[in-house]
Formats: structure tokens, sequence, C-alpha cells
């Protein structure tokens, strides 16, 4: 273990560099969720719909900054490259430096405020202890008012993770892999109840919270940008189905805000773990933000996009589309006259659009370049729908010659000869989940992460 | 056919859409126009922006539509296009006719003229949320921050207005490099518009410190992106590439 020396470069921009790289496979890191005006006095407000202040080379939102307390860690973790035994240079902040570092980054604009995780320094308790004491100078002494996510530390005495819930727009536990026997057999510091735990606190809290807010108007907030966590997605055996049935209970039972995938990188080499030759598998971590959408926003369940017989999703088609091929007998869909809830499940139509079609049909009939005006994705929705009773082009209400057309153009270009990988691929699926959530994570969507 | 001639500006619209509906006119037979390029056949009355008036028109607006469609009207106005206040005058005719519940006003978007306004109003915000998070502020002399910007869409005082918010105790001042438009904001002061000279400009002699937080941000980039997920086609269609010219992690 090598300590950064100091003198020479600036001492505080070596630290940064490796706390910054050290925290940058935590994804769970949008600005969204709070809607806070500033009263005069303090600096910052924040924004429900999140702002994103600068892409990186890999595409991902740059929203706030993102660091580890420490990179130090009592764990051993096998997935991760701050684990007890890897061989990295270490480093730490003090509560004093990451609050320097946040208002000044802040005033000029750089970042929506601070997103601040840790490894284990000593304990879970004095680990969140200081990431406590530094929001609380943030928030306190320094007035600062713009949006903060901090992680709560399994096995942290639940004082300070509430105490750190008054500070925050925003908390989240890392559920790290998304079964407990996955869990068990690469985090041998980590028990699922010890995760679990945290979070329904923070659950219990939220709710509280919200009924004192109704009858104090001006009760102190507790998460108010809600609950998030994290899983990795391909560094254990989970199938698609599996991981899908979490997200969703997640979503119910511990009324998360959101659940965030992030597709492996193998950084420690341990035997443990897949290779991945092919890089980390981010069509899978798209396929399944696209499946998360659907549940959030378009009424889906789990069960109506995977199953036990079927438990991987469609390499070629979104997992809107691979349903609506398979309920060939629910369509097509009148635009002029079905309801929001049909009208959101045929593919090309994002939530806004089925918003808008809504609305605009009360006062006009509206024909196929109308929809398009609406922003209607119309070489997805056509095998789909009827304006009017007609459809766009005679064509065949039948499974295999839509799944043929549907992925016909676009595979040529993702897979052709070019060699496109589907990180290329990527980029031709925003347009679809044009959602009813934010700009910032509509962009953010666009790269299959948030 | 009537033509109003106005003023590219709020005032100056709202102004030409007041005159509109004092005279009356068969509303199928009024336009509205910035430029004064005589039309055939058509009878062109200059409109020059009065503040009264403009307010009256806000107030109306803001009552029937709700301020959301309000703003949205006013982003339209912020476009970089000779067509908006066209636009924008039927939207409003038609939303008055039709009596559009506050929220309603952009319903009917197989209207080509909701269609074009609405159009209009999502470019300039989507460069106004753009810019929210691109603009970047550099300390120049006494604490002073500075930052310039080259938008395709006049949208210079909601940036204001967003970072008056933000930084109520910050002196800055925002440079709109197209239009030589200058946003002051006086910490704990209202900000202000000031049309300008480059001579007017801040020059940057940045301090040793305010290049120590500008070199760390850029290691903070860099720092934070994923090898194995590179992938810069995608960062250019999320930032494109006009920004970058002010953005200081890609100088
Ligand atoms: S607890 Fe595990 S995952 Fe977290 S920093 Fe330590 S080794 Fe890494």
């Amino acid at each position: 273990m090598q300590y950064l020396a100091g003198g020479g470069e600036d001492p505080l921009k070596g630290k940064l560099e490796i706390l910054a790289s050290a925290a940058k496979y935590d994804v769970a890191c949008t600005s969204s969720g709070t809607d806070r005006h500033n009263d005069g006095t303090g600096t910052g407000n924040c924004f429900a719909a999140g702002i994103c202040h600068s892409f990186s080379s890999d595409g991902r939102c740059i929203s706030l900054l993102k660091i580890l307390f420490t990179n130090e860690c009592i764990y051993d973790c096998k997935y991760c490259i701050n684990r007890a035994s890897n061989d990295v240079p270490r480093a730490a902040f003090t509560p004093e430096e990451v609050v320097r570092l946040t208002l000044e980054f802040y005033r000029r604009n750089y970042i929506e405020g601070l997103f601040l995780s840790s490894g284990i320094i000593g304990n879970p308790s004095l680990t969140m202890e200081l990431l406590c004491r530094t929001v609380w100078l943030l928030r306190n002494r320094y007035q600062f008012n713009g949006y903060v996510h901090v992680k709560a530390i399994p096995g942290a005495d639940p004082e300070l993770i509430r105490a750190a819930g008054f500070l925050a727009d925003r908390m989240s536990v890392n559920l790290e892999l998304p079964t407990a026997e996955g869990l068990r057999a690469l985090a041998p510091g980590k028990h699922r109840k010890n995760i679990l735990t945290p979070m329904r606190q923070i659950q219990t809290g939220i709710r509280e919270n919200q009924s004192d807010l109704v009858v104090y108007r001006n009760a102190p907030r507790f998460v108010g940008g809600g609950q998030a966590t994290q899983m990795i997605i391909g560094a254990t055996p989970e199938n698609d189905w599996q991981i899908l049935q979490v997200t969703e209970s997640l979503y119910q039972k511990f009324e998360l805000k959101r659940v965030f995938y992030s597709a492996f990188v193998n950084v420690t080499g341990d035997r443990a773990l897949p290779s991945l030759p092919g890089g980390p598998p981010l069509l899978r971590e798209h396929r399944l933000y696209q499946a998360d959408w659907l549940l959030r926003f378009y009424g889906f369940q789990a069960s109506e996009l995977l199953d036990e017989s079927r438990p991987f999703f469609n390499v070629m088609l979104d997992p809107k589309e691979d349903w609506a091929v398979r309920h060939l007998e629910q369509f097509p869909v009148e635009i002029r006259r079905a309801p929001l809830e049909r009208l959101l499940r045929v593919p090309g139509i994002g939530v806004k659009s089925a918003r808008r079609i809504v609305a605009a049909r009360r006062n006009a009939d509206l024909t196929f370049q109308d929809l398009k005006k609406i922003g209607v994705v119309l070489k997805r929705a056509l095998y789909f729908i009827t304006c009017g009773g007609k459809m766009m082009y005679p064509v065949k209400l039948e499974e295999d010659y839509i799944v043929r057309n549907l992925t016909d153009v676009r595979e040529r270009v993702r897979f052709g000869s070019d060699g496109m990988t589907y990180r290329q691929m990527s980029l031709f699926d925003d347009g679809r989940f044009t959602g009813a959530v934010s700009a910032a994570e509509q962009r953010q969507a666009a790269a299959g992460q948030f | 056919m009537t033509v109003y001639v106005c003023e590219d500006s709020l005032e100056g619209i709202f102004t030409g859409i007041y005159r509109a509906y004092e005279e009356k006119r068969d509303r199928a037979d009024t336009m509205l126009s910035l430029e004064d390029e005589p039309m055939l056949f058509a009878e062109h009355v200059k409109v020059g922006p009065d503040r009264s008036r403009a307010a009256k028109v806000i107030r109306t607006l803001e009552r029937r539509f709700g301020q959301e469609d309000y703003l949205s009207l006013c982003m339209a106005l912020a476009a970089d296009d000779p067509g908006k206040a066209q636009a924008v005058y039927k939207t409003v005719a038609r939303g008055l006719e039709r009596n559009s519940a506050p929220g309603h006003l952009f319903d009917d978007l197989a209207d080509g003229d909701v269609h074009r306004a609405f159009s209009l109003a999502r470019g300039a915000s989507r460069e106004f949320h753009h810019l929210q998070g691109f603009v970047r502020f550099q300390e120049v002399e006494d604490k002073v921050l500075y930052s310039a910007i080259g938008p395709k869409n006049n949208v210079l005082t909601f940036l204001m207005a967003h970072f008056a918010d933000r930084l109520p105790r910050e002196n800055f001042v925002l440079f709109d490099d197209k239009r030589k438009l200058f946003g002051i904001h006086p910490a704990g002061g209202s900000w202000y518009l000031l049309q300008g000279e480059e001579d007017l400009k801040p020059r940057p002699c940045p301090s040793e410190e305010e290049e120590r937080y500008q070199e760390a941000f850029r290691g903070f980039c860099r720092a934070i992106a994923i090898r194995e997920r590179y992938n810069p086609q995608l960062q250019r269609n999320l930032l494109p590439l006009r920004f970058r010219e002010y953005m200081l992690e890609f100088q």
C-alpha cells in the first residue's frame, strides 16, 4: 500500500483523482428528485429534473462531485478495486477538504452538488460519522443548499444514518449483488440482512417524515429526493428474470425511487470472477434499464416481460417490442380512441407522446403525419397502430414478419460488418424512452446508465 | 392583410399582439413579423415596444394559460427563428378563442402554428437546460465570477434568473458572445442586462487558486471515466461540440 506523497503536484488534486477514480463504478449519481429554491442567504438550489454538468469520455453524465471519503477499506469484496488486499494508492480527505472542493466547484458551476461514499475505515460507524460530519459542515456552517447524496454504510449506528438523512437529499445503500448467494460468494464481510436493515430504516424514515410534513409544513425533510440503490450485473450468475424480480420488489416493498445497474468491470482479476473478454455486459445493463422504465412508467409487471422459461432479455428487440410481438392479439391499437394505458404499450410511443396523443385527439382526427409531429417513432409503431381504422401501410400482423422488420434496418447498422458493437449501438436507442421523467435522466438513459 | 412589424424582444412582440387585438382585425388576415419585408397586398404597421401594453398581455397570458404555458411562450420567443412571432401570436389567439385551460395551450399539436411554437419552445428550453449545466464560471478580479456563452437561442435572461437563485451571494457576469449581451448580478442585489461592447469583457487573469480548481476539475473529469466503457461518440451526442469551446474541461 502506498500513500500519496505531498509536494510537487497539488496534493488536493492528487487526492481528488484517486478518490474520484475509486468512486467511478458507483452509478447511482443523478441529481434528481428535489426542488428547492434559495432564500437568498446560502449557496445553491435544486431541480427535481436534475442537471448534467458535463459528460465524461465514456458518455456518462457528470452531475455531482462523486468521490469516496477514503478508498481505504477493512473489507475485501472480491469485485472491488478498493478491497483491502488490493495494492493501490490510498488516500483520505478531511471533511474540510471535501467541503472546500464542493463549494468551489459548485460556485463555478462544475457540479450540481456532492455524492459522498466511502470505503470502510476503522468500522462502519466511524465511517458514517465522517460522512455525517462532512455534510453537516457543508449544510450548517456553509449554508450549502445544493444537492447532496450520501451513502448509508451498512452496519453503522442507526442514529448516524438518521442524522445523515436529515442532511441529505438522497441516500442509497448498495445492494451490491442481486442475490444473497452472490453476496456470500463475493463479499465475505457483508450480509444481505445488514444491507436491507438501513434500507428499511430509511424507508420508514421517509414515510414518517411525509406524515410529519402534512402536519408541520416546515418540518425538516428526511431524504427528500428519495432512496436509491445499485447492483452489479454480470459478476455473479443470476439471470435477468431474477434481477428483474429483485428490482420489482425493491420498488414495491422498499419504495425505492431508483434502482441502478452497473455492468460489471473486472478490475481485480480475482479468480472467483468472470473474465468477460467481450468487455462489460453493456447490452444487458441497457435492457435492464429499459425494463426498469417499463415497470416504473409504463404499467408493466416483471412477470409480463420475463419468466422462468424465458429468463433472459431478447438481444435484438427491446423489452417492449419483445412483449408486443408476443401479444399480437392486443394489437392494433386505435390511436383515436385507445385509452392511455394501451397507448403506453405500443412500441415507439413514449410516455410524453402518449399523453400528447390523448390531448391532441380531443380537437382533431389525428393522422400518421400528426403522430410524427407529436414525437411517435413511426417506423417502430406502424406495425401496432391504426388511425381511423387504417394502418399506415398494409402490413401483416404476424410475428416473424414484424420481428424481421423491426430488427432489419437497425440491426444491420448495429451489428454490421463495419465492426460496430453494442457500444455504438446504444446510441440509436435514445428516442424511444422519452419518458415522463427528467431531461437529465433521458440523456442518461441514452447512455444506458444513470 | 395587415402585418404588424415588431421588435425582436418579448416586449416588442407582446406589444404587437396587444395592437393586433386592440384593432380587432380579422385574425386570419393578420400577421406578426419581425422583418419589414414588404409583402404584396399587405398593409404594414410598425409597432414599437411598449412596456405597459406588454405587461397587460403578460398578465392575460399568465391568467388564462397558467405559468408553465406562459413560460413556454417566452421560450418560443427566445428561439432564433424569424417566424416565431407569428407562431406565438396564432397559438395565443387560438388558445383564447378556444378557451384553453391552464396547461393545455399546446394540446393541439396537429395544428401547424401550435406545433411550430411548441417546437421552438422545446428547442430553446433544451438549450437552456444544457447551459444550466454547461456554463463554466471562472473567478476574475475581486472574486467576480465570469462566464461567456454562445447560445443559438436568446436564453440569457433564463440563465440569469437561474443563477441568481442559485448564487445569490456572488457577483457574477454572464456574457452572450453571439449577441454581445451582458447579464450582471451584483451580490445580494437584482440582476440586469447590458448591451455592450467586447471591451466591457473582463480580462480573465486567473489567480493561482483559480487555476488550481480548473486543473482539479479537469483531473476529476478524467478520473471519473471508465476506460472499459470508452465511448466518445456517445459523449458527443450528449454534449454537442459547439458547447465545448466555452468549457474548461475540453481545453
Ligand atoms: S466494503 Fe467492499 S465494496 Fe465497499 S469499498 Fe470496501 S471492499 Fe469495496
